[in-house]
């Protein structure tokens, strides 16, 4: 990240972009308690118009929470439940490692943007929002509220410039998540297992969203002939002799990596992803709602 | 083995190119991934760390070197040898008889025979030349001695067939000239075993081994032998089938390009079948049989007749008494007769004049016979009674002599005759001419002696040599006569015609000039109708003639077996062998190759 003069860019969400969110919510697979009161289902009950559960009366509860027409009808003492609806947290974690300047166009410019989408989605929601980049320590914004946060947010992302590598080791150790939904946009192009760092995140009460951004060169090689191949993170090279054949076990690996990015999610409760970096914001929206990651409002 | 372009090895180089490009590192491309990892069990792995790497096997580097080696050889032209006769000096000899005209072999026998020798002509080697005839009724030199293959597939290109039954006698004594003063000559012949030598004369030996090549596969041919007009006006049908397998054909009979009629017909294997078909509408022209379905050989498919009666001809014969010469005027169909005595004869419309014994005054009417005129007159004024001597012809091939025979005919007496640059002599005798004709206009001939003086009228040839005088002084000669495929036509032209145009049977034009009074259409080698039209002071005159295969023999087109041809005592033994080439397989082993090697690139 660095702090330069500001540079004429495109924003990273038109006034288009921002209505299509406008009917967009984001979905939490399973609710989370908050501090304040928000839009988001609590495992709480509360006092509200809308009902929950029956439990039985005990010894110390608000006889003001009897159902007395279950009483008359089962003479026993049942007290109503309602729901608690509570703000939650969404954690943005975004891959800006070198990897992800690659691509026509860039990854880069595409997981910026879908960042910026979510954590519009989640201020929408009044949730917590806070966005940081995958990196040892990585920065990031405070947990943001509706009202100011989207700019924040927003101006957080332009002012990132992707460097250095990034991996599974750095979101095990990202240490300002909080317990919510969170969602890490990357090309998960590495070769550790997702697996533990995963594992920590649902410890921590988090419910994991991998969104995985490929460009389209990566998603269908364009490569033939003889070539030398550069790993742009680590510079290792290899020299490679691009048939149709080799092309098609490329197809098939990255379907299994894929394969194991969702096992590895949903083993921690999470769920996967995969949008292309030509894909425009309507498109890969369109992604997550047949992934049920959003729904229209 | 022989290599019949060694100076190819050249290309040999390409095989340590090949080698070159696997031991040098290969410059490659750069490119940026994210990540390796999903190449990494697909790496066809050639680091290299300097500008040399070691050779390694791979089943793509053994197809590439097999493909290399299999184009080199492949230009270098391997060969083995062969059966056909590629010696140092070849000469191709063709069968341009009408059987090779039979498409069991496509797209003909002919053609195939030419193909064949042009494969030949390419395959010639360092120091090689071949020449090509062409035999038919009379040979042809297509192409001397040469060893390259353009002038050769040029010749090949003018090449036709006759129309006419081959004869090896004027081949044999052609090749035998070409090959004079070349030593290690052979000769080929492509045909299909109809090219015989003459049954007439000895046939002169061949200076150089013989070579045969058989082309043609089937026999089986049924063809129209027979088209005739009976007496009673019916017309005569005979088919005859000359293969090996029974025919059910059907003959269709057509009036003027119009199918009128169709007579069916079974024939067994070599049988034939006659039919006298009596329903010939009225006012018919030209009658058409022809069989269906066809077969592969279609020139004696079709018979032509033409049914209306030729234009008569009035002729007048001047004697005082010859019934000979009467006799032989009057059978002719087409010529109606007046005989007058010299005291009253008067000049008259008649399309020919016959003097005999007597010369008219005055100017001479054409076209005109005279046969003995008195001494000091005539066109030739005849010159004081000689004995002649034996009588011979003056040009074996003369066409007025056309199936007349001297032979043992005796002449008495007759007149000396001078024979000035525009005559020339029919027959002659030891001591002068005895019948000399005038070339060009006016027709007049001159017989010098009385018939009633010599035997030959006392011969068949005598009708048959006035026959011919007559044909060749009328104009029409050939109208509504039937000619063998291939063979020239004669056609003696109308008095004054200014342009002679003649259409063939596929519309084909030939215009001719009719300068000298008469002219020859030698393009006959497509059976069917001809069309003249003869434009000239009187108006248009439009005869036709037939051109139809008319030798049976020709109709059986099985493949013969070799000819005899008799060898030269110095002649040596054995032909000597052809290259068989290999580059077409070698080409096409190199093709596959490139296929696998496409498909192993394919594979990874």
């Amino acid at each position: 990240m660095t702090g330069g003069p500001a540079r004429l860019a495109p924003p990273i969400l038109g006034a288009a972009e921002l209505a299509l969110l406008s009917r967009l919510h984001l979905v939490h697979r399973r609710p989370r308690r908050g501090l304040y009161p928000g839009q988001r289902r609590s495992p709480r009950s509360a006092r509200s118009p809308e009902f929950a559960d029956f439990r039985p009366y005990s010894t110390g509860d608000d006889l003001r929470q009897v159902d007395w027409r279950a009483f008359a009808r089962f003479e026993r003492l049942m007290l109503r439940l309602s729901v608690a609806e509570e703000e939650s947290a969404l954690n943005v974690v975004v891959d800006a490692s070198e990897s992800m300047t690659l691509g026509t166009p860039s990854k880069w410019a595409a997981a910026r943007r879908l960042a910026g989408a979510v954590a519009v989605l989640g201020l929408g929601a009044m949730d917590r929002v806070a966005v940081g980049l995958l990196r040892p320590a990585g920065p990031c914004t405070p947990h943001l509220r509706r009202g100011a946060g989207a700019g924040r947010v927003l101006a957080f992302l332009a002012e990132v410039d992707p460097a250095g590598t990034a991996g599974p080791d750095d979101l095990a150790r990202l240490r300002w998540l909080r317990p919510g939904l969170t969602v890490v946009i990357s090309d998960f192009l590495v070769e550790q297992s997702w697996a533990p760092a995963l594992a920590g995140l649902r410890a921590g009460r988090q419910e994991p969203l991998l969104w995985q951004v490929l460009a389209p060169e990566e998603e269908v090689p364009v490569l033939s002939g003889d070539v030398e191949l550069r790993d742009v993170e680590s510079d290792r090279r290899r020299e490679l002799t691009v048939t149709p054949r080799l092309i098609q076990d490329y197809l098939r690996a990255l379907a299994a990596h894929r394969d194991q990015l969702r096992r590895q999610a949903a083993g921690a409760d999470g769920r996967f992803l995969h949008t292309a970096s030509a894909d425009g914001l309507e498109s890969s929206m369109l992604a997550a709602l047949r992934a049920g990651v959003v729904r229209r409002g | 083995m022989q290599l019949l372009a060694p100076a190819a090895a050249v290309a040999l180089l390409g095989i340590p190119a090949i080698l070159a490009l696997y031991v040098l590192k290969v410059r490659r491309p750069r490119s940026e991934a994210a990540n390796l990892m999903l190449w990494s069990d697909h790496v066809v792995d050639r680091q290299a760390d300097a500008p040399w790497q070691r050779l390694r096997p791979s089943l793509l580097l053994f197809v590439q070197l097999a493909v290399a080696a299999a184009l080199a050889l492949a230009l270098m032209r391997p060969g083995l040898p062969g059966h056909a006769a590629v010696a140092k000096t070849t000469v191709v000899m063709i069968d341009g008889s009408p059987s090779m005209l039979a498409t069991d072999v496509a797209p003909s026998r002919f053609a195939a025979a030419v193909t064949r020798a042009g494969r030949l002509a390419r395959q010639l080697g360092r120091g090689r030349q071949m020449a090509v005839i062409v035999v038919g009724d009379h040979a042809r030199l297509l192409t001397p001695p040469t060893s390259d293959p353009a002038v050769i597939a040029s010749a090949l290109d003018r090449a036709r067939p006759s129309g006419q039954p081959a004869r090896l006698d004027e081949a044999i004594s052609l090749a035998n000239a070409v090959l004079a003063g070349r030593p290690g000559g052979s000769v080929l012949l492509l045909g299909d075993g109809h090219a015989r030598p003459s049954p007439a004369g000895p046939t002169p030996r061949l200076g150089a081994p013989l070579v045969f090549e058989r082309i043609g596969r089937s026999g089986d041919n049924a063809g129209v032998a027979t088209l005739a007009r009976t007496p009673g006006g019916e017309v005569f049908v005979e088919v005859a089938n000359r293969g090996r397998r029974p025919r059910n054909l059907n003959v269709e009979m057509r009036a003027d390009g119009r199918l009128v009629d169709v007579l069916p017909l079974g024939l067994g294997p070599g049988a034939s079948a006659e039919r006298v078909w009596p329903r010939l509408p009225a006012g018919t022209g030209v009658v058409e049989a022809r069989l269906s379905p066809g077969d592969d050989f279609a020139l004696d498919d079709s018979a032509w007749l033409i049914t209306e009666a030729p234009a008569r001809r009035r002729a007048v014969l001047v004697t005082p008494g010859n019934g000979f010469v009467r006799r032989a005027l009057e059978l002719r169909a087409d010529l109606d007769v007046t005989v007058v005595e010299p005291a009253q004869y008067r000049p008259g419309p008649f399309d020919l004049y016959v003097f005999d014994r007597f010369v008219p005054p005055g100017p001479m009417p054409h076209p005109a016979l005279l046969v003995a005129p008195p001494e000091g007159s005539g066109p030739l004024p005849a010159g004081p009674p000689v004995d002649p001597g034996p009588v011979l012809p003056a040009n074996p091939r003369e066409p007025l002599l056309e199936h007349v025979s001297l032979r043992d005919v005796h002449v008495q007496q007759a007149s000396s005759l001078p024979v000035p640059r525009d005559w020339h002599t029919v027959i002659a005798a030891a001591n002068g001419p005895l019948l000399v004709v005038h070339q060009g206009e006016p027709r007049l001939a001159q017989l010098g002696f009385d018939v009633h003086r010599s035997d030959l009228p006392l011969r068949p040839a005598f009708p048959v040599l006035v026959h011919n005088l007559v044909s060749a002084l009328l104009p029409g000669r050939f109208e509504s006569q039937v000619f063998a495929l291939g063979a020239p036509v004669p056609v003696v032209t109308e008095p004054g015609v200014t342009s002679v145009e003649v259409t063939g049977p596929d519309g084909g034009r030939q215009r001719l000039s009719p300068a000298v009074g008469s002219t020859t259409v030698t393009d006959t080698t497509r059976p069917g109708l001809y069309t003249v039209r003869q434009k000239g002071p009187v108006g248009v005159r439009t005869s036709r003639f037939v051109v139809q295969l008319q030798d049976p023999s020709q109709s059986t087109i099985a493949p013969g077996p070799r000819p005899a041809v008799p060898a030269a005592a110095r002649a040596p033994g054995r032909a000597q062998r052809g290259v068989l080439e290999l580059w077409p397989w070698l080409a096409l082993a190199a093709l596959v190759g490139l296929t696998v090697e496409w498909m192993v690139y394919l594979r990874g």
